[in-house]
């Protein structure tokens, strides 16, 4: 019997009643890991997690994830164990210390059993550009669909059912988006409630610790683990961490939920509507009260240009330090200054040379006061227009995307409602730092999409208190996709 | 705002200390047609330059001091792992002065 497309829940009994033991678990992950088809991994911890097995604390066996087997996005350092964020300019890269997050995790006993693909760098939202190629979705055994990035091989790992629980961040979406495309659930928390030290940074002001698990249980408990003020983050916050676990519970009678219109009315897909409608009537019969509410189209439609631009601009300096001189892949010259350009030109895709070229135009002298300052003057348009909402709502409920994962090979009209709304709405839960989460919502041609919910920063509780009322409403929860 | 052409993008590129292929620089000449289309969204809010620009999601302050407690620095061979070209503790580099 196998255990890793099963609850953390479900493992951690088997655990206690001796029905398994760590060891177990961790042969039969790394053994799902290497016959994984759809480019999941970037490199495979068989030996570092058997080591890590053998040495674990047996005092420590109460804790949840004590001997569960975990997948942590390349963009994590982890101590000895090469990391590249995907891209070739850190081929080689051995970190000499673990990300907090990490350290947390194998304090309570995870064991990594392998660091996952992903978009170059974190710089993308297709699970289609980082060095070792195209991530697919497990939900498709024909590899036509993307499952989304940029945290693509987490998501494909977690759907697979070859481990129960991964680490990825989000920066615009990039946990909540594939989590939609990928069956699972997708939790951002607030900005500042999980530690980034160790987290390759893209845009310090928008980037998230995020993660993957297969229901809503799962994911309040780990962030019991992983949130918490960290010295070594300035960013981080001193809030007080709850038990996110206690709420889940509670009725949401008199919870008041708010739909926008602009979000809806820009998605074509009808299947998508007709389930989100049918999870709203759930959210009603469970006595909340749902509203559709107006927030300007014009704004709405500025997300995504104004994500791109701040985004772009401080990946810049945040990539500065990728030069092959301290570490990396460094390419050598006649002088310093041509080592860091041969490292550099070799080592950054045509993709992200050319989202740092949009940062680097964003930034000249010439142009920063009309595109890179009135972006972070949206932004703080945007995040108004949100924050009206929350003074008379507890949460945003709208479909995570406007449709099933895209085609590998598609394309779609960079210009259209659909897309600069429906499409990339989520990066609004970035800007104003909210805590948001993806969760399943249906299914079309066999493929899943999801439904976000957002809350005011630091009402994790309130925001998992509802969705685990939602997903109480559809059944679906612990989905894993057939494998290939 | 400063014309988009190929030049802009060659200073833009190699201020960042990277060069592009001319198919790189063209292909990427084309998307900025998207890009600027997509720009020009956010000059049509209203109000927007007299907004105060956002820098980070929320306002935190944090008025503490950390404690003065001393903690063991990383070895140097450690912190020097990953550098190509060591020698005597130190990375070298390309000599300066020919």
């Amino acid at each position: 019997m196998g255990y890793m497309d099963k609850s953390l829940t479900y493992i951690h009994e088997a655990i206690l009643k001796g029905e398994v033991t760590p060891l177990e678990l961790v042969k039969e992950a790394l053994l799902l890991a290497k016959e994984d088809t759809n480019n999941a991994f970037e490199y495979i911890c068989e030996k570092e997690a058997l080591d890590a097995v053998i040495k674990l604390d047996a005092s420590k066996k109460n804790n949840l994830l004590y001997g569960i087997p975990v997948v942590i996005k390349d963009n994590f350092s982890t101590k000895d164990i090469p990391t590249t964020g995907s891209s070739n300019i850190l081929n080689g890269y051995v970190p000499v210390f673990s990300s907090e997050v990490v350290t947390r995790l194998e304090k309570e006993g995870a064991i990594i059993i392998a660091k996952s693909t992903m978009d170059e760098l974190a710089m993308g939202g297709s699970g289609t550009t980082g060095h070792l190629g195209v991530t697919y979705n497990p939900w498709d055994k024909d590899k036509k669909h993307q499952v989304g990035g940029s945290s693509c091989g987490s998501a494909a790992a977690v759907s697979a059912g070859i481990v129960p629980f991964a680490l990825g961040s989000d920066t615009g979406d990039s946990v909540r988006k594939p989590a939609s495309f990928a069956a699972l659930v997708g939790l951002k928390p607030t900005w500042g409630r999980i530690s980034r030290f160790g987290l390759f940074p893209f845009a310090t002001s928008l980037d998230h610790v995020a993660y993957f698990t297969r229901n809503v249980y799962d994911s309040a408990y780990i962030l019991n683990i992983l949130a918490g003020r960290d010295d070594k983050d300035a960013s981080s916050s001193f809030n007080k961490v709850e038990d996110y676990t206690a709420n889940l519970s509670n009725s949401i009678k008199g919870k008041k939920i708010a739909v926008i219109k602009g979000i809806i009315d820009s998605i074509s897909d009808k299947e998508v509507v007709k389930s989100f409608n049918v999870s709203l009537s759930y959210l009603k019969a469970q006595g909340a009260e749902v509203d559709v509410v107006d927030i300007d189209v014009k704004l709405l439609k500025a997300i995504y240009p104004t994500y791109i631009i701040i985004s772009c601009a401080e990946a810049t300096s945040n990539n500065a330090n990728l030069d092959g001189i301290k570490f990396g892949n460094r390419i050598e010259g006649e002088s310093f200054e041509e080592v860091m350009v041969k490292t550099r030109t070799n080592g950054f895709s045509p993709l992200i040379k050319r989202r740092f070229v949009i940062g680097s135009f964003s930034l000249l002298k010439e142009n920063q006061d009309e595109l890179f300052v009135r972006a972070q003057k949206c932004r703080r348009l945007i995040v108004n227009a949100f924050n009206r909402v929350f003074e008379k709502y507890d949460a945003i409920y709208c479909p995570a995307a406007p449709s099933i994962a895209p085609l590998v090979k598609g394309s779609s009209n960079n210009l259209s409602d659909e897309y600069l709304i429906a499409d990339n709405y989520m990066a609004f839960a970035n800007m104003g730092g909210y805590p948001s989460i993806t969760l399943p919502l249906g299914f079309e041609n066999n493929m899943p999409f999801g439904g976000n919910l957002t809350a005011k920063p630091f009402q994790e509780s309130l925001l998992l208190n509802i969705a685990q009322a939602i997903e109480n409403g559809t059944g679906l929860k612990d989905l894993v996709a057939k494998r290939n | 705002m400063k014309e988009v052409n190929k030049e802009v993008l060659v200073t833009s590129a190699n201020k960042l200390m990277f060069d592009m292929s001319d198919e790189e620089y063209n292909n990427l000449l084309a998307e900025f047609d998207v890009i600027i289309s997509q720009m020009n969204l956010i000059g049509d809010i209203e109000g927007v330059d007299e907004a105060i620009p956002m820098t980070f999601p929320f306002d935190v302050t944090n008025t503490y001091l950390r404690e003065d407690v001393a903690t063991p620095p990383m070895d140097r061979n450690e912190a020097l792992r990953n550098a190509k070209d060591v020698v005597d503790g130190q990375i070298r580099l390309p000599r300066v002065v020919k």
